[in-house]
């Protein structure tokens, strides 16, 4: 049985371009099969009980399988003018969902897992940061992060102390803000959106708001492929699959306190589908 | 669980400086080799984020974990933590560490206050180490001539010569792998080729 507050929740669960093109997508939510396809003009998600809640937005479909408890959250760049934005496609891990976004939001990582992209030895150091729950938009909020990048993007030339921002807009999707090589008034945007096939499977769909007019479709697709695809290397061998919610289980230090607040968030509102409540 | 020495892999395919994942007594264990060839069995999680330290990296006489570069000493305890260079990490933070010997060109663990020595197999040189898809009780039945419950000995023809074999048992959630070991003066080569022939002649027998 699925606590209503995931099920009222939305989920990405398709590249809207692909179901558009008249690419049928039979595939799982929360456990259940479900069919993503295009009629007449309307995407429409099917599952056993009949038609999902849908909605089209940042490059891909999202459903409720229940009642939405609130609209698809916000990404107002989405449509800011001049900003390319790049469906990256799809990578499935074998781990909760709620351990691929909360790698998202880790940048400790940088230097042992993208080693020489995101982060070098012996810039390692993580400085204090601020994090908080906004009660106004219920989403759990890091700023303030800065972490050294021998390549932060694509179109880097050259190490920089790259600014982020870091944001949980929902249980399984995660936005993050960071300086843009390009310009200097301006955050480049990406998202990853998880769609939880069940609660030790996910597809992986990052999302991008940059502004790059150079970089080529498919070099800043191979790019963030390249990344994620030393991320599952990560998340495939957690032990165990699904998120331990109760603290004693893993040790956390005052560079986790991002995953610290997202799992006192999940916690709080119940949304523990690909969580470990109790010690095993 | 009774304490017991479960061979966790051969000497030979540890080098300096290496970790490897291995299994014993109910736990994943990552078993890892310092630069100056001291020995060592660990939980296979690190305390941190559970990531596997079976993956992380051999430098000097620690073990890192490949996630956050958390480093471990030779006592499992946490030593570094690159995010925040200049803190001492709590004495709290520790990987469970397993007893670990080598003795006969296998690797062998056990239980930390584990009392005694494991199975001697001696006169014999190390081979190779094999995964199958069945029992030991299958591998007994496709080789009749050998005997035994954790370590599987006996004579066997290869190539035309009688030659020893020993077949060191390491049974875990994942599968069965065998630690082969044959005798002094055996053609390697032959011997690999007559492993991998009990191998499907065993695997047979899962399927018949």
């Amino acid at each position: 049985m699925i606590a209503a507050e995931v099920l009222n929740e939305w989920y990405p669960v398709a590249m809207a371009a692909q179901i558009r093109a008249g690419q049928r997508r039979v595939t799982q939510l929360l456990g259940q099969t479900i069919t993503v396809d295009c009629q007449e003009g309307a995407i429409v998600v099917t599952g056993q009980g009949g038609a999902l809640h849908v909605t089209e937005a940042y490059g891909h479909v999202w459903a409720c399988p229940g009642t939405p408890a609130h609209d698809l959250f916000p990404i107002p760049e989405a449509s800011e003018h001049g900003r390319r934005l790049v469906d990256v496609g799809v990578v499935r891990v074998k781990c909760s969902p709620l351990r691929a976004v909360e790698n998202f939001l880790d940048i400790a990582h940088f230097p042992f897992v993208h080693t020489d992209v995101l982060g070098a030895e012996p810039h390692t150091e993580v400085n204090r940061y601020e994090v908080q729950i906004r009660e106004d938009s219920d989403e759990v909020w890091a700023t303030k992060v800065t972490f050294y990048q021998p390549q932060a993007a694509k179109s880097s030339e050259g190490g920089i102390v790259t600014q982020y921002m870091y944001r949980v807009a929902a249980p399984t999707a995660a936005v993050l803000y960071k300086t843009c090589p390009n310009r200097t008034d301006a955050w480049d945007v990406i998202g990853i959106f998880v769609q939880p096939l069940s609660e030790e499977l996910c597809d992986v769909w990052p999302w991008m708001a940059l502004y790059d007019d150079v970089s080529p479709q498919a070099e800043l697709i191979a790019f963030q492929q390249m990344i994620f695809l030393q991320d599952r290397s990560i998340l495939e061998n957690q032990i165990p699959r699904l998120l331990p919610l109760d603290p004693g289980m893993e040790i956390p230090t005052q560079a986790d306190l991002t995953s610290i607040a997202y799992r006192r968030w999940l916690k709080k509102r119940g949304l523990t589908y690909g969580a470990q409540m109790v010690a095993a | 669980m009774t304490p017991r020495w479960t061979a966790t892999g051969l000497s030979q395919d540890l080098p300096k400086a290496v970790a490897m994942a291995g299994y014993g007594h109910g736990h994943d264990l990552a078993v890892w080799r310092s630069a100056t060839g001291r020995l060592q069995a660990w939980n296979d999680r690190c305390p941190h984020r559970g990531m596997r330290l079976s993956h992380g990296f051999v430098r000097g006489e620690t073990l890192a974990c490949i996630y956050h570069g958390w480093v471990y000493g030779a006592d499992g305890g946490c030593k570094h933590i690159p995010a925040h260079p200049a803190l001492t990490p709590p004495a709290t933070i520790t990987v469970t560490a397993f007893a670990c010997v080598e003795q006969d060109g296998v690797i062998w663990v056990a239980p930390a206050d584990m009392a005694g020595s494991p199975p001697a197999i001696s006169g014999m040189q190390p081979l190779r180490s094999i995964s199958l898809t069945c029992g030991v009780a299958d591998v007994l039945a496709a080789e009749p001539t050998l005997s035994g419950q954790d370590v599987l000995r006996g004579l066997v023809q290869i190539g035309g010569q009688t030659c020893g074999i020993c077949l060191v048992v390491q049974d875990s959630p994942a599968g069965l792998t065998l630690h082969v070991l044959c005798g002094v003066g055996a053609d390697k080569v032959a011997a690999s080729r007559w492993v991998e022939d009990l191998r499907r002649r065993a695997e047979a027998k899962v399927a018949a």
